[in-house]
């Protein structure tokens, strides 16, 4: 079948874009908890504002927002990818600090009070206790979060990046075999995804709390 | 020599006031129990002495710092201060040793080797150097409370705080905890407790602080204040617990 090339390709550029998505969303989502949680107010609504914007729309909007609304502006100019991979990582950032800050609020507050009594900051306390701990409980719904963000890198195909959905496309306008094409694009991020929970259940019994 | 100075310590939540002007000196070296019912207020006393509870009004000193003064560094004071609480509070994804090393070398910069034998040092002490790669998980009640009084131990702390240390232990666990505490108080720690275990109060503390209702009710010697208590709330609480 000589659509494959496209299609592995597509699922490169795919791979590519989530991975660095998702790892600029998770930075993004574990500084937004930390300011929702910070005893300063405006850094609370920074962060509260910034959550809900995002949840609050659809990430279609926010991907056509980036590339084509702020593009359109004179002085900001970026490639489709960049506005493709920081829609994605805004999105998955803002899920993912509600679930980091869930996760953190959920523990023992024993255990800041210990580490504090110990003369911690509160800087180490939540580096040393706090965030390792909770980090192992949210691994399940990370990965939730990791499979929906990846689904969303399909979406980008509408600015034209060539990613597995485009080169979907792109092939069956080729081959014109439309099922057996998107047939294969569907096993592809099938087992992409596959893969990505076979990774969270290997990290999780790695973590498992003893 | 003073150790603690508690000057009309007063803390409120909202409008409940749970302590009501609370005065106190602790000497260095002294052994204070404290007792009263649930809800009495001295958890909460006990918490103040170390600022896990902001106070309201009044002065806490410890070793001649002014612990709520605003320009006390917290940190700092914490570090001199040890406590021991009711659910341990051990951290669970750390082994035994890791719990006891990680604040001398966080917060002193006590390089590992140093930190880790003055730790095998404390859990031999404690009768627990064969667990010093365990997780909390894999230990009992006893032994956890145990791990945490050595872990409070090697900040070399002036003060030892300890909160209700035995009210969560199996009675058969009771006894080993109460060893190493008193241990500690022979060797002339400074230690406050609040306890419900009125035979440790006796036999070891110096001074027995009775709080009812957010004041110290009564206070003396402990053979004086158990059998010959003065206040009539003091004679009541005693006649339920003894």
């Amino acid at each position: 079948m000589n659509a494959l090339p496209y299609l592995l390709e597509g699922l490169k550029v795919t791979i590519y874009i989530f991975v660095i998505a998702i790892i600029l969303g998770f930075i993004i989502g574990l500084i937004m908890a930390l300011l929702r949680l910070s005893p300063i107010r405006a850094l609370n609504w920074i962060a509260k504002i910034f959550i809900d914007a995002i949840r609050g729309t659809p990430i279609l909007v926010q991907l056509f927002f980036f590339y084509f609304g702020l593009n359109s502006l004179e002085f900001i100019s970026f490639d489709r990818t960049t506005a493709g991979i920081i829609t994605v990582a805004i999105n998955a950032g803002a899920y993912f600090a509600e679930i980091i800050r869930a996760g953190i609020q959920s523990m023992d507050k024993g255990q800041t009070e210990a580490a504090r009594s110990l003369g911690l900051t509160g800087t180490q306390n939540m580096r040393y206790i706090i965030l390792p701990q909770a980090f192992r409980r949210m691994l399940p719904t990370f990965t939730n979060q990791a499979i929906i963000s990846l689904k969303d890198t399909s979406l980008l195909s509408v600015i034209g990046i060539a990613d597995l959905t485009q080169q979907g496309q792109i092939a069956i306008a080729a081959t014109f075999k439309a099922f057996e094409i998107w047939l294969v694009v569907g096993i592809m991020y099938f087992l992409l995804i596959y893969l990505l929970s076979l990774l969270s259940s290997f990290l999780e019994r790695r973590f498992e709390l003893r | 020599m003073t150790m603690i100075d508690v000057r009309n310590l007063k803390k409120s939540y909202g409008k409940l006031e749970v302590l009501k002007d609370i005065s106190v000196e602790i000497k260095e070296k002294e052994v204070v129990c404290v007792i009263g019912a649930s809800g009495s207020g001295k958890s909460t006393f006990l918490r103040c002495l170390n600022r896990l509870e902001e106070i309201t009004d009044g002065q806490v000193i410890i070793d001649g710092q002014d612990i709520t003064a605003k320009e006390a560094n917290i940190n700092k004071i914490r570090q001199e201060v040890g406590m021991v609480f009711q659910q341990f509070n051990l951290f669970p994804h750390k082994t035994v040793l890791e719990n006891i090393i990680l604040a001398p070398m966080k917060t002193r910069g006590t390089p590992k080797t140093e930190a880790t034998n003055k730790a095998m040092e404390l859990l031999d002490k404690v009768g627990l150097k064969e667990k010093a790669g365990s997780y909390p998980g894999e230990l009992s009640g006893g032994q956890k409370q145990r791990v945490a009084i050595a872990r409070a131990l090697a900040m070399n702390p002036k003060v030892m705080l300890f909160d209700e240390p035995t009210s969560a232990l199996d009675p058969e666990m009771v006894g080993d905890v109460l060893e190493v505490m008193k241990q500690l108080a022979q060797e002339g720690m400074t230690m406050v407790v609040v306890t419900h275990e009125m035979g440790f109060a006796r036999e070891v503390s110096d001074r027995v602080l009775f709080i009812d209702e957010g004041v110290i009710a009564e206070q003396n010697v402990p053979s004086e204040l158990f059998t010959n208590p003065r206040n009539k709330r003091t004679q009541a609480f005693l006649s339920k617990v003894l």
